[in-house]
């Protein structure tokens, strides 16, 4: 029985709210839109959201009219490569450090992407001289330029001065203050420890 | 401001814990004081984070001698190990840290892609760490700082059995210790130390063997003196 004809005609995407694999309509009255699949002779939602139908466009051969599921949550950002992104460093190895991405372009991702710090990537002069012990260590935050990389990890890369550590803790457990752009102090002891630190405005 | 010759710790050379307070720097102005392992410091206080002796070198480095079973890895320090895996630009050895170290297959007087050396797994090596942190595995290398194999590499035939830190240690202190003196006045073997609580000993006879390697092991907790007395009992019985 076709209930899309009973559809509310909200803007903006208000309307009833529906459920993944529910049935939005029969594919004779209405095209399978954004959130929506057809299968067989019915459309069903693909996704949580609200159901909102779209006429269809004026002098278009087909005159049926799109049905689209709008999300309740917004969606996470999905890393893109040449974008900005702020991350924690999970581990750090002789020749790669391993970082979780948590924000692309400041805007927190809602999944967990893996990216790697490669020694060449650290910083842009003498790269084979880099000792990764004094660029990152486990925990610290990063801001970092990501590029697609393999199957494995994104490649992220920390080569310019604005990029590089921008918060990390001591091994006392206090705040480390950046110094100079290889060096941070401890904020409890005075400690000094060795870091990429990236250049703040 | 003059600067005072800075006061030792009332602590140095006697045992401490986790948490005692070794120094309190809010006493001290304008010197420097150097902490090494089992040392940490907290605000103005250095506390000890283990147990052990607490050692001073004068003027001022402090440092605490514990001895455990457990090996962290050191720069500078000689160990052995025994390899558990190949890989196509390291040995893996194991040097009973909380990691695998790497032993770079190039890290040898003279090594060339040409002539890796082909440890099997389970060879015996006599090593250097060159790179330790907390984080990182620990990196070896079969040659000394010039460059010269000295006397790194593989350890073959012999008995090699696991110590405690602080015995390799004494091992090796010298003037030379008391039981490896009265067991090299009578017996012939070699032997080698790890200071990561490992010792290995070679000689012709296997009784020479056990012989030392049982006394170095019974020698732990004895006084210079009843070492040599043990030792003399140990060599009663091969007469």
């Amino acid at each position: 029985m076709p209930m899309a004809a009973t559809a509310m005609d909200h803007d903006g995407g208000g309307g009833d709210v529906v459920t993944p694999g529910e049935l939005l309509g029969n594919s004779s009255s209405l095209v399978a839109g954004r959130g929506a699949y057809a299968d067989g002779r019915s459309v069903r939602a693909s996704v949580t959201g609200r159901r909102r139908i779209v006429p269809p466009q004026p002098g278009s051969s087909d005159q049926r009219s799109t049905v689209e599921v709008v999300g309740h949550k917004a969606h996470g950002a999905v890393p893109q490569p040449g974008s900005v992104v702020t991350a924690r460093v999970t581990k750090v190895m002789a020749r790669m450090a391993s970082a979780d991405i948590m924000c692309v372009d400041s805007k927190a991702v809602k999944e967990k992407f893996t990216g790697m710090i490669r020694q060449q990537d650290v910083r842009a002069t003498e790269i084979d001289k880099v000792d990764m012990y004094q660029s990152y260590r486990p925990g610290d935050i990063v801001k970092a330029v990501l590029s697609l990389g393999d199957a494995r990890a994104y490649y992220l890369s920390t080569a310019k001065n604005e990029l590089g550590v921008v918060s990390a803790q001591s091994i006392a457990g206090g705040t480390l203050v950046p110094i100079s752009w290889t060096e941070m102090q401890c904020d409890l002891t005075g400690q000094i420890e060795q870091r990429k630190v990236a250049k703040m405005e | 401001m003059e600067s005072r010759k800075p006061k030792p710790s009332a602590l140095v050379d006697s045992y401490v814990v986790p948490g005692d307070v070794v120094l309190d720097l809010s006493e001290m102005t304008n010197q420097t004081i150097k902490i090494g392992a089992g040392l940490r410091q907290e605000c103005d206080t250095i506390q000890a984070t283990s147990a052990g002796m607490l050692r001073l070198s004068k003027p001022n480095k402090y440092w605490v001698e514990s001895s455990q079973k457990r090996y962290i890895p050191s720069v500078e320090d000689t160990v052995l190990g025994v390899v558990v895996d190949t890989k196509p630009d390291n040995f893996l050895v194991d040097i009973k840290g909380p990691n695998l170290a790497f032993l770079p297959v190039l890290a040898f007087e003279g090594g060339t892609r040409r002539n890796i050396p082909k440890y099997e797994i389970g060879t015996l090596i006599y090593a250097r760490v060159v790179k330790a942190n907390s984080i990182m595995n620990p990196e070896l290398s079969c040659m000394d700082a010039t460059g010269k194999t000295a006397e790194f590499g593989e350890l073959k035939g012999g008995y090699m059995f696991d110590t405690s830190t602080g015995l390799a240690r004494m091992l090796l202190s010298s003037p030379t210790c008391p039981v490896l003196e009265a067991l090299g006045k009578k017996l012939s073997f070699e032997i080698a130390v790890g200071l990561n609580g490992r010792v290995y000993v070679n000689a012709p006879s296997p009784s020479n063997v056990i012989l030392v390697s049982n006394a170095i092991i019974k020698s732990e907790s004895l006084s210079g003196i009843k070492q040599r007395a043990m030792v003399e009992n140990l060599l009663q019985r091969l007469s």
